[in-house]
């Protein structure tokens, strides 16, 4: 059974649906990095905050009497996306604005601060053990079958992917064709000359966080719709993960992001389903150190060239 | 560049609009921000989950964050009066019911905190203390004056130079104090466990402190070798039999060589992406020994780790015939407590060798090289200094003093296993060397106390104290971004006495 | 290659006569995907003599010396340094070798001092190599090694007779961070002279200095060229500078190469002058342009 196709093919289609979380989640790392040159370490917080809310909404929304589920979805993803970013405009305001002209590591170590802090803030409010949401969106169809086995696609798969998709090509629109992504970009090229000609610096990077977090938080609702657990700790792993994707697909570029979190998802569902899943985790790292070493660019980004 | 403000001619006035404004917008985001998390506290029966409000806390939140904007404003405006009278009275009373609180009474006045959470009151308290404090500060000084980004940097610069001044006296002291620790009444089992934790994490501030504090790496990883060390001991006694002592240089020589072969790939990597590495082998140390089960037990770990002995005699009530115990050899009766005192001076020893060599070879050509390094590579490769070996002996350096300290850690538990090893270790080291000031060996030790120590005696704390610890680390990177305690004593000098002892 | 011994004992090493070459650089090219920065360029810098790189802004000049010191690696071309003992390629050494056993030292355009380290560290960070062998690695200097510390004591000594020729004896114990600009740009080369180096590339060493401060590095320059028989390769825009002191020019634009020769030949090369100054004006002045601008008609512009 584990060589037959219709095995593969779900390892792939686990795949994506892993590599839609992680690839949101890059964006964010992505844009973050392209603007001010810092990674975001507490983006992962971000994502795991979204889950959070989006679960609160969620039970609220039970217990209010909205069990009509493509109403509840929206709702769940309307609340995600506009709290979260509130967090990731106050992180990036308290912790990261006033350090912009610090040295090198003093940001880095903020950012290692807020992660730790959201996190132990999110366990103290919610407690440590795990939150379970019950199944939201229930039903696929199958696709194949040989014998027993069946592969079947979910329609939470389905939506996840058009969500991803969709989010994914509203944002590169919204980068090339809008003055807001052209002032993202002007920053991300030259924060000085930027500023020189007028565009308002410090809101384009609060924006650029404030998007990061909403898709942040869109990977946080499929998260929690997709496996149904969620807790405090989420954020960290899946936090390096999707960093290792910005990286593999080149940190600074935006299909990068996606590409990368795609090519993660895939490489993780397929080492889980063939090799073994203990070490999922230790291959996602292998990748990164990897990539690090020999490519440090990522596949889509641009070599940089030291300027003396 | 000091510059004189306006406070000459007299405090501006209150443009009370938008002030209310300003402080309207802050509660705004904090009640978007608390109205999730802190609105609904998700509860997990076993077959429904549900929410139970907590509306009381995000409107005290948000109050209380309106309120808190508008003493903010009044103190940047200068009206210092106003806030300390209206500071004062309130941190004074919050004081008292916390405090009745705590010692049973009163009970009913705890209905006029905002808070049910009495430590949350309590940060409240502090937070309108330092309000206070801030504004007499401000009001004891003639004029308002701003001073400037590099002006408050030299100021600072010069306060830590004058603490460690008093540091090169008072370091000594605190040796022989706890030196004398155990010897004194004070020192019962509870206090002499924690000194010799605090000590621990000490030792590894100071590895740590070559790498990130000297060479200017960030290794988010630190913990791999603090965990190479211990397992690298548990193992060859567990399979040769080895005791503590014989193991101890092994398990420095297998972390400092883990510390070249991890570093080798991955140290012409900048400092953000050195970072994310080195978490990464750090979570990818751990999780190979949690899973490697046939030769590291896996989660279960590996116990029966041979404690130390004192040049070969052990410390047991009990040794087999023919043999000689540390009791039996010295003819004092068996206490507990003598294992304890002795593990105490083990690390005592392990700690001050460490800071020894930390000091000496800041002053020797590599540690000045580690220093350049940091501050310019590209000017240090002009000079012909070869930066892979450079940084590849301040990683195995700092990976060999966590190999020592992962030792000491295995044969004073007895017993290790993966969960000792998380990433949250790296992080409170590296809190230690930041909070300290990097390269400041005074503020390591000030750092570890605080951070290990406190939280020990306030066992109630402790689910605070990550909490702590991220919010400190924010803190203290806006206000002093290179450290508490951060000042370079300069390793050689033309004129004047040789500096002794460098940075403290 | 050939193995030289590290380049930085303070014993004086058999020098070449002052002329010959030190320094060849041969068919220099360096490309940048498209771009071609340095395109076909050949000089020779001789010993003990002072050689300058001018050219117009964009021409190469800092790329050339990237080139030579490891920082780059050329796409095309041989850059030989000669020393009585035998020659070096340069081109495929690893940038950090260059000044350890080639002994070429540069400093930088946009000054690179250590800011938080004192004047002298800076110039005992410059002697690393030399006081690492006389540490044992380190070990030996642990244990309180007296060759250790008898080298320390030298290497200080050094530095201080450095610090007194460039004038900043009594600021030893300053942060480089905290000198003024001038007394930084001496503080680098001084740094840069304490590596022993046979081959001194000085990266627009008088950018922003006074005509007094000017004045002063050409008989630093001079005196490092008589006196420690160093030849000195500089790139400089300062014509002052480079007219007094300069034994050869090589002049660049737009990646090439167009005049090469004394500081008199140089001067007067009609393509050296149209580079800096432009083509002159061949063609007459339309009439009204001419009258408004109060210029008869078919002068020129």
């Amino acid at each position: 059974m584990l060589h037959s196709y219709e095995y593969l093919v779900t390892q792939l289609i686990n795949g994506i649906t892993l590599g839609a979380v992680y690839g949101l989640i890059a964006i964010g790392y992505t844009m973050v990095y392209g603007i001010i040159g810092m990674i975001n370490f507490a983006h992962g917080e971000i994502f795991m905050i979204g889950a959070f809310i989006s679960l609160i909404t969620f039970v609220v929304l039970g217990i209010v009497g909205i069990t009509w589920v493509p109403l509840a979805v929206l709702i769940a993803l309307l609340a995600a996306m506009i709290l979260t970013p509130v967090y990731g405009w106050t992180l990036e305001r308290i912790a990261y604005r006033p350090l912009r002209r610090a040295p090198r590591l003093a940001p880095l170590i903020t950012a290692i601060g807020m992660s730790i802090f959201l996190q132990n803030y999110v366990q103290l409010l919610q407690g440590a053990r795990d939150k379970a949401l019950h199944p939201v969106i229930v039903g696929g169809f199958e696709i194949m079958r040989r014998g027993d086995y069946t592969v079947s696609v979910s329609y939470l798969q389905i939506l996840i992917v058009v969500l991803t998709v969709g989010l994914m090509a509203g944002f590169t629109l919204l980068i090339n064709r809008t003055p807001l992504g052209r002032a993202q970009r002007a920053c991300e090229q030259d924060l000085g000359m930027a500023a020189l000609v007028g565009i308002d610096v410090n809101r384009t990077i609060s924006l650029t966080f404030v998007m990061g977090s909403g898709l942040a938080a869109v990977a946080g609702l499929i998260f929690l719709l997709n496996y149904g657990v969620i807790d405090f700790f989420i954020g960290f792993l899946a936090g390096i993960k999707a960093f290792t994707a910005a990286v593999l697909g080149g940190i600074g570029s935006l299909p990068g992001a996606m590409l990368g979190g795609l090519l993660i998802g895939l490489i993780e569902a397929l080492w889980s389903g063939y090799f073994s899943i203990e070490y999922k985790d230790v291959a996602v790292f292998g990748i990164l150190v990897l990539v690090l070493i020999f490519r440090p660019t990522g596949l889509l980004g641009v070599p940089d060239i030291e300027k003396v | 560049m000091a510059v004189a403000d306006e406070a000459l001619a007299g405090p501006r006035p209150l443009n009370w609009r938008a002030i209310l404004i300003e402080a309207a917008l802050t509660a705004f985001v904090v009640f978007l921000l608390t109205i999730a998390l802190v609105g609904a506290d998700i509860v997990d029966f076993s077959d429904t989950v549900t929410v139970r409000p907590r509306l009381n806390d995000v409107i005290a939140a948000v109050i209380i964050a309106f309120l808190g904007r508008i003493v903010l404003v009044l103190l940047r405006e200068g009206r210092n009066r106003i806030v300390l009278a209206t500071m004062v009275p309130l941190a004074l009373a919050t004081f008292l019911i916390l405090l009745g609180g705590s010692l049973g009474i009163g009970a009913d006045l705890r209905h006029l905190l905002p808070f049910r959470d009495p430590v949350v009151c309590w940060i409240i308290d502090g937070a309108m203390i330092v309000f206070a404090l801030r504004a007499l500060w401000t009001m004891r000084r003639a004029v308002k004056v701003t001073l400037s980004d590099e002006a408050r940097e030299a100021r600072a610069d010069r306060t830590a130079a004058r603490v460690q001044r008093v540091a090169r006296m008072i370091g000594p002291l605190i040796f022989v104090a706890a030196l004398a620790l155990p010897l004194t009444p004070l020192a019962n089992r509870q206090i002499l466990d924690i000194g010799t934790l605090v000590m621990t994490y000490i030792m590894l501030g100071w590895g740590l402190n070559v790498v990130v504090g000297l060479a200017g790496l960030l290794d988010l990883g630190y913990v791999a070798f603090y965990a190479v060390g211990a397992y690298s001991f548990a193992l060859l006694a567990q399979f040769f039999g080895l005791g503590f002592w014989t193991c101890l240089p092994f398990a420095g020589l297998m972390s400092g060589t883990a510390g070249v072969l991890l570093g080798f790939p991955v140290l012409r990597l900048r400092g953000d992406y050195l970072a994310i590495v080195t978490l990464g082998f750090g979570e990818m140390v751990r999780l190979i020994l949690n899973n490697w089960q046939s030769l590291t037990g896996g989660p279960n770990g590996i116990s029966g780790v041979p404690r130390p002995t004192f040049f070969g005699l052990p410390l047991l009530p009990f040794v087999p015939e023919g043999h000689e115990s540390f009791f039996t050899f010295f003819h004092i009766p068996f206490t507990p407590e003598a294992r304890i005192v002795f593990l105490y001076y083990v690390i005592l020893g392990l700690a001050m060798i460490t800071n020894l060599f930390t000091m000496r070879i800041r002053r020797l050509p590599i540690g000045r090289a580690w220093e350049a390094l940091r501050e310019d590579e590209i000017a240090c490769r002009s000079l012909g200094i070869n930066p892979r070996n450079t940084k590849l002996t301040a990683f195995g350096i700092g990976a060999m003093f966590a190999g020592f300290a992962g030792s000491f850690f295995a044969t004073r538990q007895g017993f290790i296993s993966p969960e000792s090893f998380t990433f949250i270790e790296s992080a409170v080291i590296l809190a230690i060397v930041v909070l300290g000031g990097f390269g400041s060996q005074l503020g390591v030790v000030f750092a570890a106390i605080i951070l290990i120590g406190l939280p020990e005696f306030f066992r109630e704390l402790q689910l605070y104290r990550m909490l702590a610890f991220g919010a400190a680390m924010v803190t203290i990177m806006i206000w002093r971004p290179a450290g508490l305690l951060a000042h370079r004593e300069p390793t050689l000098k033309l004129f004047g006495a040789k500096s002794r002892g460098g940075a403290k | 290659m050939s193995a030289l011994p590290v380049r930085d004992e303070p014993a004086v090493p058999e020098l070449l006569p002052k002329g010959a070459p030190l320094l060849e650089v041969e068919h220099l090219t360096m490309r940048f995907g498209g771009l071609v920065a340095i395109d076909d360029v050949s000089f020779v810098a001789g010993a003990q003599s002072i050689t300058a790189i001018i050219g117009p802004n964009g021409a190469g000049k800092t790329t050339v010396f990237n080139c030579l010191t490891g920082f780059y690696k050329p796409t095309v071309g041989r850059l030989t340094l000669h020393h009585a003992s035998g020659d070096v390629l340069l081109e495929r050494m690893e940038g950090y070798r260059i000044a350890k056993q080639a002994g070429v030292a540069r400093t930088f355009q946009n000054i690179r001092l250590f800011p938080r380290m004192t004047v002298l560290e800076n110039l005992i960070v410059a002697q690393h190599n030399h006081l690492m062998r006389a540490s044992g690695f380190t070990f030996l200097g642990l244990f309180g090694y007296r060759g250790y510390r008898q080298a320390e004591r030298d290497a200080i000594e050094f530095a201080r007779a450095w610090l007194d020729k460039v004038g900043l004896a009594e600021r030893a114990d300053w942060e480089a961070g905290a000198l003024p600009y001038g007394a930084q740009r001496r503080l680098e080369i001084a740094r840069a002279m304490c590596i022993h180096p046979t081959l001194l590339c000085l990266d627009e060493p008088a950018a922003g200095l006074n005509p007094r401060e000017s004045a002063e590095l050409n008989s630093l320059l001079i005196e490092i060229r008589d006196r420690e028989k160093i030849g000195v390769l500089l790139i400089e825009h300062d014509m002052g500078v480079v007219m007094e002191i300069s034994d050869r020019i090589v002049v660049l634009d737009y990646g090439r190469k167009i005049a090469e020769g004394t500081p008199d030949q140089v001067r007067n090369d009609p393509t050296v002058i149209r580079a800096y100054l432009g083509e002159e004006e061949k063609d007459e002045l339309p009439g009204e342009i001419a009258r408004d601008l109060g210029a008869g008609p078919g002068e020129r512009g």
